[in-house]
């Protein structure tokens, strides 16, 4: 500790910069991983905070909710499999909505509006404040919006038709297509639909609801009703968020850039410590001529990486906790503990692994070299 | 003997390891008997040090005089534990160390020999004090004591009013004269000093040796000073003359 303390208050620039650096490097990693979870929670949170279990798709589709028309006949095929339950009716599309609240004249937003044929099966599954829809005239918003219009009490305008919804409840992480959406009776949807449209049908569902059946898992259910023909595709609900179109690719872009942060801050860290014990190669054999065991000598260097890092996370972790909050676009962004453990810990590794090249380094001093006047860098 | 241990027990009692071995303030800081050291090479091997003897009495100052190459600088460092010899015997301060691995050369570096090196000598972000308290860091931390002992060193050395100089804000005497300090500080039975004056001019040289003469006479400690200048035999009770590899 007497030497590690003593050089890095000599060196407080040097360690400071570097201390910095790996803070702004954790605070970027942790920044973007909370921009991925809003991202994505923003384009498929709707589904996976929905109340069925499982969803089921029709193949041609995609797998993406609006497109996906499930007949009558394929309704009833899965209805009379034993694996199910019970089938609830969702069906979803998107509309111009004014939300009153910010003026009669106000920009209307493109929403989401899901319709559900029972609460359980497709309808908001955590609601933060207030109750779900009772009848074709209230609905439950996604609690990010609430400030753009849709909190609780306030009413919303369908374009053109200008049926009106009250906002009964809040829903938590529940936007599809990062735009503001709505939870709404089945009736209610087809209501917003005619408004619109006065010509406009009775909507078939774009998916169906699945309650499985006593002692099924959501898996096995979702197995059962993809054999029943391959016009079905049934997820359960995690899978249909995870498989969504872009989702895969969204992830594999952040993992990329989650690579290369994770390489580069082992990387500078490693190289801080190589270059520097190059450069205090003199000053190391000395001591180990005089007397140092190299055991002492790796433990002060450790006590440094230890003290660089924690003091670089700790920075980074205090800058992510300080502004990762509020939004950016329509992408929420909060602190995820998860993720900074996970990194804390994978940083923590990985910095102390590539200071070991410069333990290498301390360990291979030959004593003899201070007679020479030569380091370890010979 | 692992690291750990090198911290365990007593300090080396100069007795442990020697037969018929006198009372360790009496016995010669340095007995080397029949000291080779070879190099191998690809086909060949070189003869660093050839069968040498030498006996440093406990205070007694010798000068190892000789051309570069000679082999002065490869006696030191078996003398002082930072090379192992071939074969042959070496006792330092009454302790045979002539087979100790290298965890054990540490422990005599540390405990029984001071060194002045001829180029670096002092760590750089350390101050001159602690350049001294250095040497109590790297073994058992006597804490109080050792403060003490390194703040009475400066003021015998003249540098009690730089004692929170870092090197590069000292001259190149004064950073000899902690060099000594720093040498002097684990109490050792042998110090070595390879060259201690050939980055100092002639006049600062001269001063220097009769620091370093009245330093070792004063406290009773056996010096060897490497060098290959003749003037600075008159500083030492004899001279030593050594050519390829054998003492003459």
């Amino acid at each position: 500790m007497f030497l590690a303390w003593k050089e890095m208050r000599r060196a407080k620039a040097r360690f400071g910069l570097l201390i910095a650096a790996v803070g702004l490097l954790v605070f970027l990693i942790l920044f973007q991983q909370s921009l991925q979870n809003g991202l994505l929670t923003s384009f498929t949170g709707a589904l996976r905070n929905q109340s069925a279990e499982v969803l089921v798709y029709r193949t041609d589709g995609r797998r993406i909710l609006q497109a996906s028309v499930i007949s009558p006949d394929l309704t009833e095929m899965v209805g009379q499999d034993p694996s199910v339950a019970a089938v609830g009716r969702i069906t979803q599309g998107t509309f111009s909505v004014t939300p009153l609240a910010l003026g009669a004249d106000a920009e209307p937003l493109e929403t989401s509006i899901i319709g559900f044929e029972l609460p359980d099966l497709g309808g908001p599954r955590f609601l933060t404040v207030g109750r779900v829809p009772a009848n074709t005239e209230e609905a439950v918003a996604s609690e990010v919006d609430a400030d753009g219009g849709f909190a609780v009490g306030d009413v919303v305008r369908i374009e053109p038709g200008g049926k009106q919804l009250t906002i009964v409840g809040l829903a938590r992480d529940a936007q599809l297509n990062v735009a503001p959406t709505l939870f709404v009776t089945y009736d209610a949807y087809r209501a917003a639909l005619v408004s619109r449209n006065p010509d406009a049908g009775a909507p078939l569902p774009n998916a169906l609801g699945i309650r499985p059946a006593p002692g099924l898992t959501a898996d096995q259910v979702a197995a059962a009703i993809n054999t029943l023909s391959p016009e079905l595709d049934a997820l359960t609900r995690d899978d249909a968020a995870e498989q969504a179109p872009g989702v895969a690719q969204v992830r594999q872009s952040f993992r990329v850039i989650f690579l290369l942060y994770g390489f580069v801050v082992p990387l500078v860290t490693g190289l801080f410590f190589l270059i520097i014990t190059f450069q205090k190669a003199p000053a190391l054999t000395l001591l180990r001529a005089i007397g140092a065991p190299a055991s002492r000598l790796v433990a002060s260097l450790l006590v440094q990486v230890a003290i660089v890092l924690g003091g670089g996370l700790a920075a980074g972790v205090g800058l992510y906790a300080a502004l990762a909050r509020g939004r950016i676009g329509g992408v929420t962004l909060r602190f995820e503990t998860t993720a900074v453990i996970v990194w804390v810990v994978l940083l923590s590794v990985g910095g102390l692994i590539s200071a070991l090249f410069s333990a290498r380094r301390v360990l291979a001093i030959d004593p003899y070299s201070a007679t020479t006047g030569a380091g370890v860098g010979r | 003997m692992n690291e750990q241990d090198e911290f365990d027990g007593d300090r080396f009692d100069g007795d442990e390891s020697v037969d018929h071995a006198p009372a360790p303030d009496q016995a010669p800081a340095l007995i080397m008997e029949k000291a080779r050291k070879v190099y191998p090479m690809a086909d060949s091997e070189v003869v660093a040090l050839d069968d040498a003897d030498i006996v440093v009495e406990a205070d007694e100052m010798v000068a190892l005089v000789g051309p570069s190459g000679s082999g002065k600088t490869t006696l030191c460092s078996i003398a002082g534990g930072i090379l192992s010899p071939t074969s042959g015997r070496v006792v330092v301060g009454g302790v045979d160390i002539s087979t100790f691995g290298p965890k054990q050369l540490t422990r005599v570096r540390r405990e029984l020999v001071g060194f002045v090196f001829q180029s670096v000598n002092l760590v750089p972000f350390l101050t001159a004090r602690e350049n001294l308290l250095v040497v109590d860091e790297l073994g058992r931390r006597t804490g109080a004591p050792a403060r003490r002992r390194a703040d009475q060193l400066l003021e015998e050395l003249g540098l009690a009013d730089r004692a929170k100089n870092l090197p590069g804000q000292l001259s190149g005497g004064q950073r000899q004269r902690v060099a000594i300090g720093r040498a002097l500080m684990n109490d050792p039975k042998l110090v070595l000093f390879d060259e201690p004056t050939s980055a100092l001019d002639t006049k600062l040289g001269m001063a220097v040796m009769e620091l370093i003469r009245d330093e070792m006479k004063s406290r009773g400690i056996a010096a060897i000073v490497v060098t290959h200048d003749e003037r600075i035999t008159q500083f030492c009770d004899r001279s030593v003359h050594m050519e390829d590899g054998k003492v003459l």
